[in-house]
């Protein structure tokens, strides 16, 4: 017997709260607005909505999975406690020093990003360790205590712990965070071994320095939203979605909270793989386009590719190398583009360029008609026909043709063409910015992007994803159930999970095959009992082995995914295959005669929750006809213009329907157009899969 | 004949398709490429052109060593086979020091495009090879000969041809025979992308070659550059700098900006004389290196390409150290090259004091090592960088590398790579050139050699005698040091360590701008507070 499961995920703008019933296979959605004062406020607010509108009782909500972007925008805005970090004697300024690359070449007012903590908090101990794990200077634990004493005296709150070579040797990480622990308990307390045990002093020194900085308050407030939950009488586990896809428990998210950095858009790249695999797609392009970011993501052999580092609150968008970095595992996302809100104007050249300005949610596109005077995407998209005056958002908002129209004035004044050549150039723009990233993304990663299908979710996803496909090439397109609100629908169907890393390097002919294979064991141990503690199936408990691993002599590693242990001098061969196979995948030709080298070594473990999954229905009454709404006129380049096209209530469309382009098909949260030669039929999991003419090239 | 003409549109659509269409070049040379200098440093180029060389996009990645080298050399590709000499499937090369750019490591590949039977427009990359015979890197060779295998304009591959016996000449003069040819084999991979790319493009735009849209941007981008040239105001601005050099004999570089309606011409003359030490700057680092300055300055969004240089004259005396002639030496081009645009940042500051920043603790440091460790020969470079010059909006930052952009080596993988520990990597205190806006620090690095057998060190330093200066009255950061053993060393010459032996290398800070007096009083009090200077005399 399954009970009910409720999703919420906060996002910048709205919170979307899905309940979703296992029984019925029907699925709720409410969007509350998003209350950045105290997030779990609009979060009661909208799921008691949610529940008295569909009458559904508290008590029959089994389970509860989160998603949140607080963390990140604490980062973004440094609105994280204050901290204090302990380190090797001679390096407290690695903080600082960072890189000592540019992110931005020309810009000679360039920042780079500010230290978490300031220099004077940022103090010294003696002690030294080797790069093979040897104490060269023992920790001197009066100086830990000094130093601690001073910190707290300055009014710290949460204190990192970063010695260099700890990766490989944490004894003194793990001394001074016992001692420090003893003294201060009320100090929240973090060291590097614990949150990413790499090489690499700054990447793991930034990602320890954020998880201490967020700590505080991730505690403060998940203890809050589980209070909050259970005081309207819902007693269900609680659980919380990591960056990685996987869920977990409150306790390992309130120990490191900077695993859950990217959740939300994580649980976005869930829902399209799963409903992809619904409809027999193992490679997908997820392509997630909101109110003022586009995203991208990858999935092969559908799992979702994941990523090992990420950079947080960037300085600049779209900009590699201006955030800071952080050693987690995350699914990998690109920002690959503007959103609905971003705003066109005349470059320096009288070019048309769209973004990166936004207009954000306030005043939002002109149409909107709260004071944005300038001309953004959504207006475009709106005077091309695509979206409905009537229906934007399911008709909580009214959208002026009028008033996006007025926008164009002063580009119509500066460039001589007309108000809808301008629209179609806004639209084109963007895809085209959207389409160059995909390609040169998936062109990095060394694959066809022919052979990937386009899975639209957020706002404005399935508005473009019609020309964006057509522009990559791709052959089909499809628009998910529950578009507008992925992220939350996907918080649903994940499975709990939980990563963990070692560094150990070797070269892999130089591998203790005993040490080798003991090392995986205790980090799976110690990742299947945080996994247990999540409530998870462990009747369905899965462990995956990956390494680190390089040609020696080079800086920067692949990660290869292993054969299942144990592991003995027997499996060499079987390695080694792998990390060649995926080099030449990645790189396309192995150097001759170069030894491998093994550096990190990682283990995911994973099972079902229960009443995770999702299985939804589309309908199967009715005709297309029905769900005809009536035909409006919409911009349609191919077809010479603007063109009679068939709109359809998504509500309405019954399992195996189909439609022809050039079409729309309306739902609450987003819009899915599709031009002529386009063919639309409704799958049995609910997703409309558009099967798009096939262009040359 | 009618040109066509280009809407904001199409040519704003277009030209993103040519932009993607080289990085997509790039994201190939970097994924088949052997060299770090590569993959983790973007030191490459990609290029696509039209027929008569001229440049239409770069890839995004690139470093500003290759602004405008490319495309001249394309030009002298062209020169030496002309149209009529050239066929599909042909593949260019050269690393020659003056028609590429300015140094022999880095090779330059060029692959004619054809479409519709006609020759219609180039593509071309250029990057730094792993490895290209001669001496191992540092400011001592007298002349390019000993610099490696120099490698003239010829034909790698003539129509899908490949010419091995020049593969083998390669493979034999250099250490890592695998590695070079790699990488040479990576830039062809980058080439057939931007060829078929470039093809595609024309088929969907029904465009029969790229000479009007070349000539669109390239209009476009003379226009805005001019453009930003005429709100300088006219006048000659004029910079002059002393240098290390040879540290026993110092260098003197001297440049007068003029201004004059919507051009700017850069003369050289007063400059020292070329040396014979591997410092000398080739006349394409040159250009590079000043056109950065300038594009920093004014333009710092407009693309890369000869329409926005097109109003900048450069001029340098034949033979002083900007530019060198034949058989004059550059492998380490950068210990001049790197300060040219700064002296375009301290001429025009003059007169646009909103958009300076002082002179920055660079070039950046190197030590390079070779030696044996457990049992192998090894040879390594590490890079560190001095601090950045204060702006007109704030301090300097410390520590981060311009014009040069390498990462500097994780301590933990040093410690590895190299037989050293590190007994410190920290900012230096009161570095930074006093000013109402601070200049940021420099930093300090200790080593000690712990190898058993001895190693041999080199270096690229520069600022041991010469302060970066401050601007507007600001004052200058703190000179560097290098210190072997805890005395002063001569920082152009190799030394052998030996166990226990330890190197100081002290980066200098950047110069500060505007009075110190006037420097806001939190400021200071914040400046002591977190360490960044323990004096606050200069602020008195």
């Amino acid at each position: 017997m399954s009970g009910l499961s409720l999703a919420i995920d906060i996002g910048g703008t709205f919170t979307d709260i899905v309940v979703y019933d296992p029984q019925a296979a029907r699925h709720y959605i409410h969007k509350e607005y998003t209350t950045p004062d105290d997030p779990a406020r609009g979060v009661i607010v909208g799921v008691k909505a949610l529940l008295a509108r569909d009458g559904i009782a508290p008590s029959s909500i089994k389970r509860v999975v989160h998603a949140t972007t607080l963390f990140t925008n604490a980062l973004i805005e440094r609105k994280g406690a204050k901290s204090g970090l302990i380190t090797t004697e001679g390096f407290r300024d690695v903080l600082e020093i960072q890189t000592e690359r540019k992110y931005e070449l020309y810009d000679i007012f360039i920042e780079m990003p500010r230290p978490l903590i300031p220099r004077f908090l940022c103090r010294e101990v003696p002690e030294r360790m080797t790069e093979t794990g040897q104490i060269e200077i023992p920790l001197d634990l009066d100086a830990v205590v000094r130093e601690a004493d001073a910190l707290v005296a300055e009014g710290v709150e949460s204190i990192a712990f970063m010695f260099l070579h700890s990766y490989i040797n944490p004894a003194h990480e793990q001394a001074a965070l016992e001692i420090v622990g003893r003294r201060h308990p009320a100090v929240h307390v973090t060291a590097s071994f614990e949150v990413a045990p790499e090489i690499r002093e700054y990447d793991r020194l930034s990602t320890t320095v954020a998880n201490a900085y967020i700590k505080p308050l991730a505690q403060r407030y998940l203890d809050r939203m589980a209070d909050q939950i259970r005081e309207l009488g819902i007693d269900g586990p609680f659980l919380l979605m990591l960056s990685n896809g996987g869920l977990t428990d409150v306790a390992e998210a309130k120990r490191t909270p900077i695993q859950l950095l990217e959740s939300g858009p994580a649980a976005g790249v869930l829902a399209a793989t799963y409903f992809g695999g619904e409809s027999g797609v193992d490679r997908q392009l997820a392509f997630d386009m909101g109110g003022t970011t586009a995203k991208a993501s990858l999935v092969d052999d559908g799992e979702p590719v994941i990523s090992y580092v990420f950079e947080a609150a960037r300085e600049k968008r779209f900009t590699e190398g201006s955030g800071l970095p952080i050693k987690t595992s995350t699914i990998e996302l690109i920002e690959i583009g503007a959103g609905g809100g971003s705003i066109a104007h005349l470059d320096e050249l009288g070019l048309l360029k769209v973004g990166p300005e936004s207009a954000g949610a306030m005043p939002g596109a002109a149409c909107y008609g709260r004071g944005g005077t300038l001309p953004t995407v959504t207006d475009a998209d709106l005077l091309l026909g695509y979206l409905n005056p009537d229906f934007f958002l399911g008709g909580t908002i009214r959208i002026d043709p009028k008033s996006a129209e007025a926008a164009f004035a002063d580009l119509v004044r500066k460039t001589g063409m007309s108000v809808i050549e301008l629209a179609w150039g806004i639209h084109d723009i963007v895809n085209e910015n959207m389409a160059s990233a995909a390609r040169v993304h998936i062109a990095k990663r060394g694959r066809d992007p022919r052979r990937y299908t386009l899975m639209a979710t957020g706002g404005a996803g399935p508005v473009h994803a019609y020309h964006v496909a057509r522009k990559i090439n791709l052959r089909q397109a499809i628009c998910p159930p529950g578009a507008g609100v992925g992220s939350a629908m996907g918080l649903l169907m994940a499975p709990a999970r939980i990563d963990r890393v070692a560094s150990m390097v070797s070269l892999l002919d130089g591998l203790d095959w005993k040490t080798f294979e003991g090392a995986y064991r205790a980090l799976e141990s110690d990742a299947s009992d945080v996994l247990s503690r999540t409530g998870a199936d462990m009747s369905g408990y899965q462990v995956k082995r990956y390494a680190d691993m390089r040609y020696f002599g080079q800086e920067s590693e692949v990660v290869v995914a292993l054969p299942p242990g144990p592991y003995t001098a027997a499996s060499r061969d079987a390695i080694a295959h792998g990390f060649e196979k995926l080099y030449r995948e990645l790189f396309v030709r192995t150097p001759p005669a170069v030894a491998i080298q093994m550096v990190n070594l990682r283990v995911s473990v994973s099972a079902p929750v229960p009443g995770g999954g999702m299985a939804l229905r589309g309908s199967r009454t009715g005709s297309a006809a029905d769900a005809l709404k009536g035909h409006r006129r919409v911009y349609f380049p191919d077809a010479g213009g603007f063109v009679e096209s068939a709109v359809y209530d998504r509500y309405r469309l019954p399992v195996g329907a189909q439609v022809a382009g050039p079409a729309i098909v309306e739902e609450k949260e987003s819009t899915l157009v599709f031009g002529p030669g386009a063919a639309c039929e409704v799958h049995a999991s609910g997703s409309l899969v558009v099967t798009l003419p096939v262009t040359e090239g | 004949m009618t040109r066509e003409r280009f809407d904001p549109i199409t040519l704003e659509l277009l030209w993103t398709r040519f932009i993607s269409a080289t990085d997509e070049a790039a994201a190939a040379l970097v994924r088949t490429s052997f060299s770090t200098l590569v993959r983790e440093s973007y030191d490459f180029s990609c290029i696509i052109t039209d027929e008569s060389g001229q440049s239409l996009v770069q890839a995004t990645q690139s470093i500003p060593s290759f602004i405008g080298t490319l495309p001249a050399t394309v030009k002298h590709f062209l020169e030496k086979y002309p149209i009529d000499k050239l066929q599909p499937g042909d593949v260019l090369i050269t690393n020659d020091m003056y028609q590429g750019s300015g140094h022999l490591p880095d090779v330059n590949l060029g692959k004619p495009i054809f479409y519709q039977g006609r020759m219609i427009g180039y593509a071309a990359t250029c990057a730094h090879a792993p490895d290209i015979g001669g001496k191992i890197r540092s400011p001592e060779p007298r002349e390019v000969f000993e610099e490696g295998l120099q490698i003239p304009i010829m034909k790698m591959i003539a129509a899908g041809e490949v010419n091995e016996t020049l593969v083998d000449i390669i493979r034999k003069n250099v250490r890592t025979p695998d590695q070079t040819m790699g990488d040479l084999w990576a830039q062809v991979v980058a080439l057939d992308v931007m060829e078929a790319r470039t093809i595609a493009l024309l088929k969907d735009a029904g465009l029969d070659n790229l000479r009007d849209l070349s000539t669109e941007i390239h209009t476009r981008c003379e226009a805005a550059m001019r453009t930003a040239i005429r709100e300088v105001p006219d006048g000659v601005y004029r910079s002059a700098l002393d240098i290390d050099g040879q540290l026993d004999a110092p260098a003197h570089l001297e440049m007068a900006v003029t201004v004059a309606g919507d051009t700017i011409d850069i003369d050289f003359t007063g400059t020292s004389p070329q040396v014979d030490r591997a410092i000398n700057s080739a006349m394409c680092f040159t250009f590079a290196q000043t056109v950065y300055g300038v594009k920093c300055m004014l333009a710092p969004n407009l693309p890369n390409n000869e329409g926005s240089f097109r109003p900048i004259t450069i001029r340098a005396p034949e033979g002083c150290i900007v530019n060198p002639v034949f058989p004059a030496s550059g492998g380490s081009r950068m210990l001049t090259g790197h300060f040219l645009g700064s002296m375009v940042l301290q001429a025009l500051g003059q007169v646009l004091p909103n958009r300076v920043m002082a002179s920055p603790g660079s070039p950046h440091w190197g030590m390079n090592q070779s030696g044996v460790k457990n049992g192998k020969p090894y040879a390594n470079m590490l890079f560190y960088s001095g601090g950045i010059g204060a702006n007109s909006l704030r301090d300097g930052i410390s520590c981060l590398q311009w014009p040069g952009n390498t990462s500097c080596t994780p301590i933990e993988l040093a410690e590895r790579i190299a037989p050293f520990r590190i007994k410190y990597k920290r900012l230096r205190p009161d570095s930074g050139g006093p000013g109402e806006f601070r200049g940021g620090l420099g930093q300090e690095i200790l080593f000690e050699n712990r190898s058993e057998t001895p190693i041999a060190v080199s270096f690229l330093t520069e600022h041991i005698l010469y302060p970066p200066l401050g601007i507007a009255g600001g004052q200058p950061a703190a000179c560097g040091i290098l210190e072997i053993n805890g005395q002063p060393a001569h920082a152009k010459r190799q030394h052998i360590l030996n166990k226990g032996d330890t190197v100081l290398l002290a980066t200098p800070g950047g110069g500060g701008l505007g009075d110190p007096k006037l420097r806001n009083g939190a400021r200071v009090e914040h400046d002591l507070k977190q360490g960044y200077i323990t004096d606050d005399a200069p602020y008195r």
